[in-house]
């Protein structure tokens, strides 16, 4: 058993999946590897377990958010020290992840995010979403959270005490962003940064970036972030 | 004499003092007593739980008795600065709704919560029965397996 356990949450994946764990394979063999399947319909599950990795198959479709809580639950009731979290679409890079844990490895960070931006990377992203990522991550030094270049991305290592302060009710099904970096950070834990590549987002078979979504997600993600901003310490 | 010729004061007394005929409250009384069984039926169904009733049947009971006491609606409706009774009655049942409806959102983000974390507990319990402990490693750290003797 490894120390750190990779958690993937994927929702209809199946193009992807085993091609995401043969690269991590690749990349980090020492690595566990959980697929937590949040109520796939296609064959994600089968895949993933053919693939080699641990699976974890919700019953019906939960969210992102409540996926990786799933994977933060099960990583806790384990003796793994560190988490990664990748998404299942094959945007973020494996070969990242040792680079990810490393500065939890050497004790100077609870929370590393892979970021596309803290030196220039390939990553083009959309000037609506460009806009989106200095938007909040405006509002997170305004709430007093940690200055963060790319608060959205979703590719991050967490140590022990941080995903296990993520399993409380607090925690967010749907979209987990600025709303848990904030809390994370008012909680004292150390938050860093280190560069990854990032491909740019497959074309979704479902649009997930409708403007009427764009709209929603700004509004709730304002919401979240006013109500971490108010939580109390000792909670969570 | 035009409308406007009219102390509103003078128009506002008459509004408020119009009767009500007596086909509506036999019409109210009746309506608030059907559902008031309506109620307790589905309890004895089981089909509404009984922490759930307090307010359907203080509405039934509140029907009913404004349609004995219909004054008291006067007496409201002029504490409250409104002209009819009917526009009082209406004011206050959207209000009431108003309020439930948020209650319900209330109740169902807690359902929610509690539905999120039963069908995590699940799907964790489900693969920790059918996935190898050597690939899972995730045995609990406050539960301590014996270990096998070395063969």
């Amino acid at each position: 058993m490894s120390d750190a356990l990779v958690i993937i949450p994927a929702f209809n994946e199946e193009r992807t999946i085993a091609g995401v764990i043969d690269r991590l394979r690749a990349a980090a063999a020492d690595l566990d590897v959980l697929v937590v399947d949040d109520g796939s319909r296609d064959a994600t599950a089968t895949r993933a377990r053919a693939a080699g990795a641990a699976v974890v198959s919700h019953v019906f479709n939960l969210g992102y958010g409540a996926a990786l809580q799933t994977g933060y639950k099960w990583a806790a009731r384990g003796a793994w020290a560190w988490v990664v979290q990748m998404d299942a679409d094959g945007q973020h890079d494996p070969a990242d992840v040792p680079r990810l844990l490393a500065p939890l490895r050497a004790g100077t960070a609870d929370v590393v995010i892979g970021s596309r931006f803290v030196t220039a990377s390939g990553y083009r992203m959309g000037f609506a979403r460009s806009v989106g990522r200095v938007f909040f991550q405006r509002v997170l030094v305004a709430f007093g959270g940690a200055r963060v270049a790319d608060p959205t991305s979703g590719f991050q290592a967490l140590a022990r005490r941080a995903f296990a302060f993520c399993c409380g009710d607090f925690y967010p099904s749907d979209f987990p962003d600025i709303d848990v970096l904030l809390l994370l950070h008012r909680h004292g834990f150390r938050i860093t940064e280190v560069p990854v590549e990032m491909a740019p987002s497959p074309p979704a078979r479902v649009p997930m970036h409708t403007p009427l979504r764009e709209v929603y997600y700004t509004y709730k993600m304002l919401l979240s972030t006013f109500r971490s901003a108010l939580m109390p310490r000792e909670r969570g | 004499m035009t409308p406007d010729q009219l102390d509103i004061e003078r128009l506002r007394q008459l509004a408020l003092e119009q009767p009500e005929s007596g086909v509506t409250r036999g019409i109210a009384l009746v309506i608030s007593l059907c559902f008031l069984l309506a109620v307790l039926d589905l309890v004895r169904r089981g089909r509404l739980r009984e922490e759930y009733t307090p307010i359907w049947v203080a509405v039934a009971l509140g029907i009913m008795a404004l349609s004995v006491w219909f004054d008291v609606v006067r007496v409201i409706a002029r504490l409250i600065g409104a002209w009819t009774p009917s526009s009082t009655l209406y004011f206050f049942g959207v209000l009431f709704l108003l309020i439930l409806c948020l209650n319900y959102a209330v109740r169902l983000s807690a359902l929610s919560t509690q539905v999120k974390l039963l069908a995590q507990e699940v799907s964790i319990l489900r693969a920790r029965l059918t996935t190898p402990k050597a690939e899972d490693g995730g045995r609990d750290t406050d539960v301590r397996e014996p270990k096998s003797p070395p063969s």
